[in-house]
């Protein structure tokens, strides 16, 4: 398999950043790291949605809810080491993602986009109804006075080793990902990208093609979900609000669906950007308002979002589409 | 051959087709007609995107019952009116994603692969991103793809759209010979009457959703009907 410049600058960078972050980081900054990969890799789900397939979904960020949630329970319920209840969260809200997909099938841009906005909004309506489980009893497992431990992976036990867990799971996401776009599937979703006529005229079978795209979406939104659950052991109904995932999709297209880099920096964006403001004594309101003057540049001159730019920088011809 | 049998299509109170029937026997045939005489809509219902009356056999295979997708896997291929090239793909792979449906191994695709990239002449740019293609790399791209896998059936929706006359005389030779490739029957739909005089054995001619004549492309171009219906419109342009 060949690894193209910005792939091989990409790989460079996941190492360093495995091996030397998690050393330079300290304190709270070691979880909004953490917390930052987790929603790196749901970005990835919404971006390679978004860049090829040309489908918008605003639920990534309720679909990470899912993760969670399911991470969360298994993890007071048995006593299963952190990485089967990780795995098993992302594989639930994968199937959740195409089950949710199916009524979207035969839906188009605004009208899919709408449906996914649905179920972003019933997502919020479920958690603030029942929260996530803290070690409680019963199904929901919430507990008022509760806060039963979250075990983490054996590699993983402090927020240090945490953080570079969370790379490697990302890392491998975006493995996933890059492995699918070079294969049959990559090329159906092309075609299907084009036009689904054009896709049944090539024989894709563009039914599923498309549910597999939404089920790994919803796999690294799983995964993104289940991380920032062993991240921080408690999930709060807020995080995962209908407009968070609009939000989210919005940075997605400011940073560049098409690229490694475009999800890094939408994440970046997503839970960094907020919290520098903030510190700087900027209202963090603000951050809003530039991300919307971000957006309209995005749509306006820069189709390929920050990391188009970026990659155009270093390369005439990287910007078109190699990534 | 191809046996097209009172082919019937609505589209709300507009009949555009009108229990057209016509039985293809020629290695390549044509379908010609004014602007919206039902060409495309035949080609749509061949393809399985459109539920018709009547019935379509190729071969003795009945396609309607083919789900459109796997019309493809049993061989069919056809181009659009507009080209549609996958932009984010390369030439060849653009050819795989055809390739990628059908069933053989890996070395078999690879070689037929080949040989359609040969024919259509583009083996020096198959790996230049479909974005960066010029109109006519994408209309041979396009063909490429039509006679990738061994297929039973080509249908070409004016292939020679936005070509100039040279590259047009180029690709009708390509057209010409795909029979000599394999098993393959070719219905070409073009308003470029010379072009399908040329390359068309049998041709249909549609006006209003009817067919107003069938037959060899001679006697079909002069028939006064045709002449009138389709040729006088011809003249009204010039
Ligand atoms: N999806 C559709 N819905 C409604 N009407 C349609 C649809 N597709 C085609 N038509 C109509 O059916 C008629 C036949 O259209 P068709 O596309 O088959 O024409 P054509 O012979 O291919 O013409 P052209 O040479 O312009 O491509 C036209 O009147 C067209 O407007
Ligand atoms: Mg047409």
């Amino acid at each position: 398999m060949q690894i193209t410049r910005s792939g091989l600058v990409g790989l460079i960078l996941a190492a360093l950043a495995i091996l030397v972050l998690p050393m330079l980081a300290g304190g709270q900054w070691l979880k909004i790291f953490t917390s930052t990969t987790a929603f790196a890799l749901a970005a990835m789900g919404a971006g390679f949605m978004y860049a090829r397939l040309g489908m918008v979904s605003l639920a990534q960020v309720g679909l990470m809810g899912i993760g969670g949630w399911v991470t969360l329970r298994l993890n007071h319920a048995f006593n299963l080491p952190f990485e089967a209840n990780l795995l098993i969260g992302a594989a639930m809200t994968s199937v959740l993602g195409m089950i949710l997909a199916l009524p979207a099938l035969r839906m188009r841009g605004l009208y899919l986009a709408l449906i996914t906005l649905m179920v972003a909004g019933g997502l919020e309506i479920i958690f603030t109804a029942y929260q996530f489980p803290n070690g409680g009893d019963g199904f929901w497992g919430v507990g008022t006075s509760f806060s039963a431990t979250m075990r983490r992976p054996f590699l993983g036990q402090t927020d240090a080793g945490f953080l570079r867990y969370a790379l490697v799971v990302a890392l491998l996401g975006f493995l996933l990902i890059e492995g699918h776009r070079r294969s049959a599937s990559g090329r159906a979703w092309a075609l299907i990208r084009r036009s689904e006529a054009a896709a049944l005229a090539s024989g894709v079978n563009v039914t599923l093609y498309k549910t597999w795209a939404f089920g790994l979406s919803g796999l690294l939104a799983g995964l993104g979900g289940g991380v920032l659950a062993g991240s921080l052991g408690l999930l709060d109904a807020s995080t995962f609000r209908a407009s968070e995932s609009v939000l989210l999709f919005a940075l997605v297209v400011v940073g560049g669906a098409r690229f490694w880099l475009g999800a890094v920096i939408t994440a970046v964006l997503y839970r960094v950007a907020p919290g520098l403001l903030n510190n700087w004594g900027v209202d963090a309101d603000l951050a809003l308002v530039f991300f919307g003057a971000a957006l309209l540049h995005a749509v306006i001159t820069a189709p390929d979002g920050l990391a188009g730019q970026i990659f155009g920088l270093f390369s005439k011809e990287a910007a078109h589409d190699r990534a | 051959m191809i046996a097209l049998e009172s082919l019937t299509v609505r589209f709300g109170g507009l009949v555009a087709l009108d229990t057209v029937s016509a039985s293809f026997t020629a290695p390549v045939s044509g379908i010609i007609g004014p602007n919206g005489a039902g060409k495309t809509t035949t080609m749509n219902v061949i393809s399985g995107f459109l539920t018709s009356a009547g019935s379509v056999t190729v071969d003795g295979t009945d396609l309607m019952r083919l789900a459109p997708h796997q019309r493809s896997r049993w061989g069919l291929r056809r181009s659009f009116q507009r080209e549609q090239i996958a932009d984010d793909l390369t030439v060849e792979e653009n050819l795989w994603a055809i390739a990628d449906n059908l069933s053989g191994s890996r070395a078999e695709k690879r070689a037929n692969i080949a040989t359609a990239l040969e024919f259509t002449g583009i083996t020096a740019i198959r790996t230049k991103p479909g974005a960066a293609l010029n109109t006519f790399e994408r209309r041979l791209c396009d063909l490429a793809r039509c006679i990738t896998g061994d297929p039973r059936l080509i249908m070409l929706d004016e292939p020679a759209g936005g070509l100039t006359v040279e590259e047009t005389a180029r690709l009708g030779g390509l057209i010409g010979a795909i029979p000599g490739l394999g098993r393959a029957q070719v219905l070409v739909i073009d308003h470029d009457v010379d072009l399908i005089q040329r390359i068309c054995a049998e041709t249909l001619v549609l006006d209003f959703g009817r067919r107003i004549a069938f037959g060899p492309t001679a006697a079909v171009l002069a028939d006064p009907a045709v002449k009138a219906a389709y040729l006088g419109i011809e003249v009204e342009h010039a």
